[in-house]
């Protein structure tokens, strides 16, 4: 019987791969678009432009507040009728940015609130301009309290990729359906699944424990 | 050198500044004291523009402060702010937090920063605490770091916030001892604070205000011995038994 199922993983094992590539790119690119996105996202929701605020919260609010599966059907069949049509990879590329920016925003923003306002008003007051008060002053200090939740926020990323394959983009979770309708070991396919999102998953929980036991002031 | 032209502000109903109107001259050295309250912080904080105004102007060096087309970077340079919470960068050592705006605003190298920045901490009596944070210093010490961090910009006027409100009594007098030099080189100064041993010092002129208003100003030694108002004598009695 082991035998069996070993021979079944050996067999299954390279088409797991490729998904687990695929999990891997679309998690990369991910985390790097929503924290380029979320930071300047961020920004702007932590600054006086009451305007510019408004429509990041009103964005923010959408993002957080609908499930992401709905967000990928509206980019993947709602937005090909407004004029934009996207593969299923592009497509999953976008929901990802648009949904995981949103927290980040938040967790930018929340960590530059957490200086004091003396630090604005010091840097203000020795003539520094607007951005050179904030990248000078401000975002090196708000760094400790961003980054341990913003690593929490890119394992919860990545396990959000599984929400793409049903889209068809073939990564880990949409392998794990392709091949268990043509096998019979359900768990041995699902569990090999959840192994492999762990290996990814799992050296950013520690990192991200380790950096909120460094940063912890 | 700055002048308040009719000025006024309100937080929301507070009239925390009314009809303010002030001349001070290049070289003067300005306390202002009153009871706590009555818009003495909010007056020096709105001549640097940490504070807006409703109505009024105040002119520094030939610059509407509040004016939207002011630049404020220019203003701002020339005139140093101490706050009575020190606000030193905590990210950075003293040496860097002195360096951050003459590299930055004033676009000068660094080395030539840093020979500033070492001979401002001369100035204030720190250079072994060069690369010290700001954790790591005293009050006193942070307060005396946060006035080099503004002299190293050269400013031709200094604002000071009740800069020894925070410390503890034994560490007052080093940071009076620097502002008291500073006074006699002759920098524009605004002072708030009830040090009366500093200002019977080197003060030309003692401001009492209350309620955001000026009630009276004079000499030192006038303002105190023998102080006009009522609300003004009142003031002192309390800070003398203090």
């Amino acid at each position: 019987m082991m035998a069996f199922y070993f021979s079944r993983l050996v067999e299954i094992f390279p088409f797991f791969l490729t998904g687990l590539w695929m999990t891997t790119k679309v998690a990369f690119i991910s985390l790097i678009t929503c924290t380029l996105i979320g930071f300047i996202l961020g920004m702007i929701r932590a600054s006086n432009n009451v305007l510019l605020k408004r429509l990041v919260g009103i964005y923010v609010a959408f993002a957080r507040g609908t499930p992401f599966v709905v967000q990928i059907f509206i980019v993947f069949f709602i937005f090909p009728e407004w004029g934009l049509q996207l593969e299923a990879f592009p497509a999953a590329l976008l929901a990802m940015a648009i949904m995981g920016s949103a927290f980040v925003c938040e967790i930018v923003a929340s960590g530059i609130n957490s200086i004091p306002k003396g630090q604005w008003e010091s840097a203000a007051s020795s003539g520094l301009s607007k951005m050179q008060q904030l990248r000078l002053v401000i975002l090196p200090q708000s760094m400790k309290v961003i980054v341990p939740p913003l690593v929490g926020q890119y394992v919860l990323l990545i396990k959000d990729t599984s929400v793409v394959s049903v889209i068809g983009v073939m990564e880990l979770t949409r392998v794990g359906w392709v091949t268990v309708v043509r096998i019979p070991e359900g768990l041995m396919v699902f569990a090999l699944v959840g192994v492999l999102y762990f290996s990814i998953s799992y050296p950013l929980i520690l990192l991200s424990n380790y950096l909120e036991r460094r940063m912890a002031i | 050198m700055i002048e308040f032209k009719g000025v006024n502000k309100w937080f929301d109903k507070l009239h925390v500044l009314n009809q303010i109107n002030l001349m001070i001259p290049k070289g003067e050295v300005l306390v202002i004291c009153g009871p706590s309250g009555s818009g003495k912080s909010t007056l020096i904080r709105c001549i640097n523009k940490l504070e807006p105004i409703q109505k009024g102007e105040i002119i520094v060096n030939e610059m509407s402060v509040h004016k939207p087309t002011t630049n404020l970077t220019k203003l701002r340079a020339e005139i140093g702010f101490i706050f009575q919470q020190f606000h030193l960068y905590p990210h950075m050592t003293a040496l860097q937090n002195i360096m951050l705006a003459p590299v930055n605003v004033k676009k000068i190298t660094k080395v030539e920063a840093e020979k500033i920045a070492r001979q401002k901490l001369e100035r204030v009596g720190l250079s072994e605490k060069a690369d010290s944070y700001p954790a790591q210093l005293s009050g006193g010490q942070q307060q005396r770091v946060a006035i080099a961090r503004g002299l190293a910009m050269s400013p031709e006027i200094m604002l000071f916030d009740e800069p020894t409100s925070a410390l503890d009594p034994e560490m007052i007098g080093e940071v009076l001892d620097v502002m008291v030099s500073l006074a006699l080189e002759g920098i524009t100064m605004c002072v708030v604070t009830h040090e009366m041993g500093f200002a019977k010092k080197v003060a030309d002129r003692v401001l009492f205000m209350d309620e955001g208003k000026i009630i009276e100003t004079g000499k030192p030694t006038d303002f105190f011995d023998n102080p006009k108002t009522e609300r003004a004598a009142d003031f002192i009695s309390k800070i003398l038994t203090h």
